[in-house]
């Protein structure tokens, strides 16, 4: 299996479920210019769909604003066993997502 | 007779080019109102405000922003914004002094806490500005950090 461009972690306390996540993705402004002058084009994740159970809990929609290897943390009423997914979207049409289920190791 | 000629064409060539620029300018705007990703091209605080209508929105201390007072490097910034407004739908995160100030957007679900936390990059110090919907009216907070090095191109 290839390695995926998503870490998730989710940790359930209180009846909150707790999110967190780590994308791997170069982010690029499109206003950087490389060595020779040369400007890199834009490449950015535009849109963040997390959901639990098949219903969506969070969507983020992001520009060239956000960081390199972009982080997201949230928290959502939910239980273990929930089925988190997330899945995001960049401007070049790239994508990838990736589930897990609360409170079960991998 | 050559020379004058040429100046007049340059003139009128001059004056069509910039009345073709305003146009383009004025039509982007009305486009962005009615698309979302458009919004990264408000080039200033203000005409991100105005693209999303909020600039009625009303500060509120019902909104925390968490991030560090001086950022060390501005390519990350830790940037946490939680809004106790009941009724919380939206939380805009703009970056004021960014080249494109509009930086994200999250749709909180009926289910999720209004807290969102991301990395942000600033170009320089600046304010960050909270915008937070709720119940279809527009809250706002504000917090300065200070960048010592910038994060945007460069």
């Amino acid at each position: 299996m290839a390695k995926s461009t998503i870490k998730l972690r989710t940790k359930e306390k209180g009846g909150l479920i707790q999110v967190k996540s780590l994308i791997t993705h170069p982010m690029h402004t499109g206003l950087r210019r490389t060595k020779k002058g040369d400007k890199i084009p834009a490449q950015y994740i535009t849109e963040v769909m997390v959901e639990a159970n098949g219903e969506p809990v969070i969507t983020a929609n992001w520009t060239g604003s956000i960081s390199k290897n972009p982080f997201i943390s949230f928290s959502y009423a939910g239980a273990k066993g929930d089925t988190v997914k997330l899945s995001w979207k960049d401007n070049t049409g790239k994508s990838d997502s990736l589930e897990k289920i609360v409170g079960k190791k991998k | 007779m050559k020379r004058r000629s040429f100046i007049k064409s340059a003139l009128v060539a001059s004056a069509t080019g910039a009345a073709v620029t305003g146009g383009i300018l004025s039509s982007n705007a009305v486009f962005a109102a009615s698309h979302e990703m458009d919004m990264t091209k408000a080039k200033s605080f203000d005409e991100a405000m105005k693209m999303m209508g909020a600039t009625d929105a009303a500060e509120s201390d019902m909104i925390k922003i968490k991030a560090p007072e001086i950022a060390e490097n501005g390519a990350v910034v830790p940037v946490g914004i939680t809004s106790e407004i009941e009724g919380t739908t939206e939380i805009i995160a703009l970056i004021s002094n960014n080249p494109s100030p509009y930086a994200a957007k999250y749709t909180i679900g009926a289910k999720a806490k209004a807290s969102v936390k991301s990395r942000f990059k600033m170009a320089k110090t600046t304010d960050v500005v909270a915008v937070v919907k709720a119940n279809d009216k527009f809250y706002m907070a504000k917090a300065n950090i200070k960048v010592t090095k910038g994060g945007c191109g460069g």
